[in-house]
């Protein structure tokens, strides 16, 4: 780390430079760390990281942090990147959209990265999507799920800037849908944000699951805003429809309040059936403990359990030897979108933007979360996450996924063109 | 300092953001544009707190309504940048009406506390109504397209419109200051009875510079959409009015700089800052508190005293 | 029907009375000191955090934690009224609330670096974490705790104000410094006193909070502070009696809003403020706040 902070220094002064001269109006600095011939790899491979890192969504930030320094330290322990170390710097990104954009153009311009990758925002991701196609490098998105970036920004408007290394809202809607197939669940209710997120995944699940399981009835919504600590008038909602089903997109604190309250209120033995598309974060399960009950259906990005191979079980210990920590979604999906442009960079042999594109289109890695193959057409990375019933577990202090059901991606991801017949699930052929 | 010099310093200033865009990388200009934007906001918005005493915690929504404004023309009728400012302006101008129609019978807290209420029915008005203004995720796809044939989708480019609009703020409202309306302005802080009993319809003035502050913000909001080529539904919430209050505040509440240099150090310490540590929170609050107990006339308020070896016009003495 | 009403009314008082229980502190120090306190949420926060932190070193014994956390806040709220606060009494609106404004940054990012990032669960209230049967419905022991502690921390405050020599002083400074002052009371010290103690309700608040909200996460203070600015206006900035009533008031209406309006919003309850303060900017009880 003390090598880190002697670099970080330097940067630091390059831009207290940049700042002042903008101050006085007399600055003519170009950035200091400029690629005068980009043909072979020189010098380190530099990626700007941002993420959430204050108020009360802060925690995702750290596990942010926990997946991507991991990484680099094993990547340059093992000889870097193409023979050159990795260096990362981390920002804050905040949940203001002009924040994001201030980041990635210090990032590039000033710090002289090479790539982008994090952003939890689904705003944010969608704003910065233009700012990316104009400073003309790759940001690898790690946690942003709006299904628009990849459909729109990328297959529409053609930014191939962008790529998404984590499941999208098909993962919370889609799959969900068939999972709910299922059950013999025939009424559903949500409790759900109130924002673009929980409408999008209630609409996707409806649509999907409508589509899978004609006479199935949605009976009652609820849209909780964002900062609810009392959910108990969208209980009394939920409670006075008498679904059999409940789904529910509430995340992080949210989710572990919406929980504890249902349970007060004795919604778990009036329903039965309970999806939560993003249950299966650690903050969730950990913050819960005993109180999530038992035979919930939760699902997430990706889940410490899965895959059972080598690969994974090697990868959660070293993480919890490192950090004392199961880890996260995001830490997972931040530590392989390191090794994805590592592995990017060797392959295209330069990390130049369009030839580390080029190499990111189509291509397959291995991670702790399975085999994942970028779709060249809207650079969504295709990867197999569970969705799993919560069981205790003596091996845990906190609830895991007894059974699993893994519904294969290429079953449930809208396929491009994204309009029209056959583009939505269920496909047919 | 006599005003020849003033407008001396003022136009080398204007001269050297021109040498500045023509040189600058991007980043630089960028930042440039953050502050001048910033600058335009906050140099309205003082007319009301620095030279009315009024204290608004609702302009960040008409920041935001100037923006949506924008986006909203640009999006559906017209990629003319123009017309799209145009819009966005006379949305932000119609909005400060009507928010200040109701206000102004306040000041002090209430006043304050008005604004809030106002400003956060905007936010939820913002937040909720998806299919105009997309929700959370805001308008997204903003072009910027060509100024009288000038094309201006670059930044390098982009950044003289941008300066031409902070000029022209700069001289609007040295003029408005330094005019009878802006005296009595001056006039309506020091003393609310006094000229009221000398005939002079308060509440019309203090409408007339909550709506003025409201078409700067409105400006700013519009210009920022462009910059950013989409729209922030948080830059409604109140918690970005407090931005214009802290510039106002580091600079100097009663000077005409204040604002301006403000703006400079809010944008660029900040940017300082967070090249140090994510607990940026944590250093931008001491170095206000700082601010705030070391200086209370702001830097600008400071230095003018220094200048004049005068009293220096900060509070005005016991608070209500 | 009656059921779910029945259970929305609880929710709406649950829920009406922990706003409460926030908003009482900060009307107090409004009410005396004239300073509108943006602080007061970060020191909801912090009561949240050092109950916790004494309940988990003392043996997960939630009520010593409420004991003796909120003195821990209150010794912030001293040094932050004695060294900071009081230098901004005499200077305009904006000075004192960025002030309070700018240790709502420093103490969100303090929790952070101190407690961490993460949320962190909170445990169950011996004896008051299950449920009752109401209607056929379960409702929590908890949230009736919470609907009784409101009234008896009002009726407390209100015998504290209007029944002990102390409470006379301080009215006194409140309605009139200067003649305060010249009949011999120590304004300083009474506005200290009025900050820390407001700063203890806040912190009780906090405290009590943590069962009832389920978790603790910096910046959890951001929610609650512009719920209890709504309060505190509607109720009259000061009043006490006023911000009790508002507090009922918020309550009810957002639970029975969520319940019954499926377009129900925050925007209703700003509406609300709007109104009250152009019809009635005093509040419901019409006592000139200051």
């Amino acid at each position: 780390m003390s090598k880190k902070g002697l670099t970080r220094r330097q940067f630091v002064k390059a831009g207290l430079l940049t700042g002042t001269g903008a101050a006085l109006g007399v600055g003519v600095l170009k950035p200091t760390g400029l690629w005068a011939a980009p043909a072979k790899i020189k010098g380190p491979v530099k990626v700007g990281y941002q993420a959430i890192m204050s108020g009360t969504l802060a925690g995702y930030g750290e596990f942010h942090k926990m997946g991507v320094v991991m990484a680099m330290e094993e990547i340059n322990k093992a000889g870097g990147i193409a023979g050159v170390p990795l260096e990362v710097e981390f920002r804050d990104s905040t949940l203001k959209k002009p924040q994001a954009i201030q980041n990635a153009r210090y990032f590039v311009d000033s710090w002289g990265a090479d790539f982008l990758a994090g952003v939890d925002s689904s705003g944010q991701a969608l704003a910065l999507a233009p700012v990316m196609a104009q400073l003309g490098k790759p940001l690898m998105v790690t946690h942003a799920a709006t299904e628009k970036l990849t459909e729109i920004e990328v297959y529409k408007k053609g930014i191939k800037e962008i790529f998404r290394i984590c499941t999208p809202t098909y993962q919370d809607g889609n799959a969900a849908a068939f999972v709910a197939q299922g059950l013999p669940a025939k009424k559903w209710a949500t409790i759900s944000p109130k924002y673009e997120y929980g409408y999008t995944c209630w609409n996707m699940f409806k649509d999907t699951l409508g589509k899978l399981k004609p006479g199935v009835e949605f009976v009652a919504e609820s849209w909780a805003p964002f900062g609810t600590t009392d959910f108990r008038p969208h209980i009394n909602t939920i409670l006075d429809a008498k679904p059999d089903g409940l789904y529910s997109v509430e995340w992080a604190g949210e989710l572990i309040t919406m929980i504890k309250q249902a349970n007060q209120a004795g919604l778990f033995k009036k329903i039965k059936h309970i999806m939560l598309p993003v249950g299966a974060a650690m903050d969730v399960l950990e913050g819960l403990g005993a109180e999530m009950p038992d035979g919930v259906w939760i699902s997430g990005r990706y889940f410490f359990m899965f895959p059972n191979d080598q690969r994974n079980i090697d990868w959660v210990a070293r993480f919890r030897k490192r950090w004392n920590h199961y880890p996260a979604y995001v830490s997972e999906t931040g530590y392989s979108a390191m090794y994805a442009y590592k592995q990017a960079v060797e392959a295209a042999g330069s990390k130049e933007s369009n030839a580390v594109i080029g190499a990111l289109e189509g291509m397959k890695m291995g991670s702790p979360a399975g085999e994942r193959v970028f779709r060249k057409q809207d650079h969504q990375a295709m990867y197999e996450v569970p969705w799993g019933l919560t069981t205790t577990n003596p091996k845990y202090p906190f609830k895991v996924m007894g059974k699993q059901v893994i519904i294969p991606p290429s079953e449930f991801f809208n396929r491009p063109p994204f309009e029209g017949p056959n583009t939505h699930p269920p496909f047919k052929g | 300092m006599n005003s020849k010099g003033t407008h001396a310093i003022y136009l080398a200033i204007i001269l050297g953001l021109a040498v500045l865009g023509l040189v600058a990388d991007r980043f630089v200009l960028y930042m440039g544009m953050r502050v001048m934007l910033l600058a335009i906001f906050a140099m309205g918005y003082n007319l009301l707190l620095g030279r009315t005493g009024l204290l608004s915690f609702g302009h960040g929504a008409l920041y935001a309504t100037g923006a949506y404004g924008m986006a909203l023309v640009n999006l559906h009728l017209t990629p003319d940048p123009l017309l799209g400012i145009l819009a966005g302006v006379a949305l932000a101008t119609a909005c400060s009406l009507i928010v200040g129609f109701f206000c102004v019978r306040h000041t002090e807290i209430y006043f304050a506390m008005l604004t809030l209420a106002f400003g956060m029915m905007i936010f939820s008005l913002i937040w909720n109504l998806r299919e105009l203004t997309g929700g959370d995720d805001g308008l997204v796809g903003i072009s910027r397209g060509s100024v009288l044939g000038l094309p201006i989708a670059k930044d390098g480019q982009f950044y003289f419109l941008v300066l031409f609009f902070f000029a022209l703020t700069l001289w609007l409202i040295h003029r408005l200051r330094g005019s009878a309306f802006g005296l009595i302005l001056a006039g309506i802080r020091e003393n609310n009875q006094r000229t009221s009993f000398a005939g002079i319809p308060v509440k019309s003035y203090r409408l007339a510079a909550f709506v003025i502050s409201g078409v700067f913000a409105g400006l700013a909001g519009s210009l920022g959409a462009m910059l950013e080529s989409n729209t922030d539904p948080f830059s409604a919430h109140w918690s970005h009015s407090a931005e214009p209050i802290l510039v106002s505040l580091i600079g100097g509440l009663q000077t005409f700089s204040g604002p301006l240099v403000g703006s400079v150090i809010f944008v660029v310490l900040r940017e300082i800052i967070q090249r140090f540590t994510q607990n940026w929170m944590l250093w931008f609050g001491v170095i206000l508190l700082a601010i705030i107990m070391g200086m209370r006339g702001g830097v600008m308020g400071g230095l003018e005293k220094r200048l004049k070896r005068g009293p220096a016009p900060a509070g005005k003495g016991e608070g209500s | 029907m009656l059921q779910s009403i029945v259970h929305v009314c609880l929710a709406g008082l649950s829920q009406g009375m922990f706003i409460w229980l926030v908003a009482s502190g900060l009307t107090l120090i409004f009410g005396v000191l004239g300073v509108l306190n943006f602080a007061h949420g970060a020191f909801y926060m912090l009561g949240a955090y050092f109950c916790y932190t004494v309940l988990a070193s003392l043996g997960d014994n939630f009520w010593l934690g409420l004991i003796f956390g909120p003195l821990f806040v209150c010794a912030v709220g001293y040094f932050v009224e004695r060294y900071f606060l009081r230098y901004v009494y005499h200077l305009d609106l904006p000075y004192q609330l960025l002030l309070t404004f700018a240790f709502v940054l420093i103490f969100d990012d303090l929790v952070k670096i101190v407690w961490g990032a993460g949320s962190i669960g909170s445990p169950t209230v011996p004896g008051l974490g299950g449920s009752v049967s109401i209607l056929g419905r379960m409702f929590p022991t908890y949230s009736l705790f919470i609907i009784a502690v409101g009234p008896l921390v009002a009726l407390g405050l209100w015998a504290a104000l209007e029944r002990t020599w102390a409470g006379r002083v301080i009215r006194a400074a409140s309605s009139d410094r200067e003649m305060a002052a010249a009949l011999g009371a120590k304004v300083p010290l009474i506005f200290t006193g009025v900050f820390v103690f407001g700063t203890w309700l806040g912190a009780l608040g906090g405290g009590l909070a943590v069962p009832y909200v389920g978790l603790l996460t910096p910046g959890m203070g951001e929610a609650v502070i512009i719920e209890a600015f709504v309060v505190a206006v509607i109720g009259g900035l000061g009043s006490l009696k006023g911000a009790f009533l508002g507090a009922l008031i918020i309550g009810l209406l957002s639970s029975f809003g969520t319940r019954f309006l499926p377009t129900f919003d925050m925007f209703l309850t700003f509406i609300l403020m709007a109104l009250v303060l152009l019809w009635r900017p005093q509040g419901f009880f019409g006592e000139a706040s200051r």
